[in-house]
């Protein structure tokens, strides 16, 4: 059928991080370890998203912009989920 | 490198971009407001978290990266003159999107059979509005699909599957901050 093999390598890294992100969960770790492993696991997932779902590998400035938007906004993500936490 | 320039480098039409853009700030502020009030009541919103379907939204992810992927694909397969191919995928990338509904609907079903509602707490008034918002955004980008499986053109194509993965991106995110971080 032709598969774009770029494609199918960015469906191969999104399943394997999709499958990593529900073993996490399962493994013994701190909580806010496991926040902070699922949130990354997020943002890269994000990046492949961006760069080959949405093209923007060809706009190298564009895609660096958004990734660098996304990483700021997870921090943000976890450092209001870390606030109860060290609060406890 | 001008300002004009750097808008060209970008792939894709212009305003399609512009709603990414913008459908991404309301979903990123409607997460951030779930963080920030959960912060008042955390043992409360991880208990709430307890009764969402986990297993049910993890095989909902596999169900739009793979639906995104055939939209994707769809779009190479057009631009190479395979039209019967890019309409086949578009066509599973629709069905899949439905699939994803499916199994929404049944958690929305679970939750109802349990008597959880929209104000029984703070966490299911965000959840109802985040997913489904989110799953309404996913009916849309079903019929966008199977428009463009009729409509073929290879612009028609890229649009619809710039949309399809603006829906992607969002439950990537909506995904870990609604139903893990507990």
């Amino acid at each position: 059928m032709g598969l774009s093999s770029s494609l199918l390598k960015t469906w191969l890294w999104l399943t394997g991080l999709s499958l990593l992100a529900a073993v996490a969960t399962l493994a013994p770790m701190a909580r806010w370890v496991l926040a902070a492993a699922i949130l990354l696991l997020a943002l890269l997932k994000a990046r492949l998203i961006l760069a080959r779902y949405l093209d923007l590998y060809r706009a190298p400035g564009w895609l660096a912009g958004a990734t660098l938007v996304f990483a700021i906004w997870t921090v943000l993500a976890f450092g209001l989920y870390l606030i109860p936490v060290l609060m406890r | 490198m001008s300002a004009q320039g750097g808008l060209e480098e970008l792939p894709g039409e212009l305003m399609m971009w512009v709603l990414i853009v913008s459908e991404l700030l309301v979903f990123a502020a409607g997460l951030t407001a779930f963080l920030a009030v959960r912060m008042t009541d955390p043992l409360g919103f991880a208990e709430a978290q307890d009764h969402l379907y986990r297993t049910g939204a993890a095989l909902n992810t596999a169900v739009l990266i793979s639906s995104g992927f055939l939209a994707a694909q769809a779009l190479v397969w057009r631009r190479v003159e395979k039209r019967t191919h890019a309409r086949v995928a578009l066509v599973a990338a629709a069905a899949l999107g439905v699939l994803f509904l499916g199994i929404k609907g049944a958690e929305y079903a679970g939750k109802a059979a349990q008597g959880i509602a929209w104000d029984t707490h703070p966490f299911f008034t965000f959840y109802y509005g985040l997913t489904g918002f989110h799953a309404a955004h996913v009916a849309a980008g079903v019929l966008l699909l199977l428009l463009v499986a009729v409509r073929d053109a290879p612009q028609n194509i890229q649009t619809a599957a710039m949309f399809w993965h603006m829906v992607d991106l969002v439950w990537v995110l909506l995904f870990p901050v609604i139903y893990l971080l507990g």
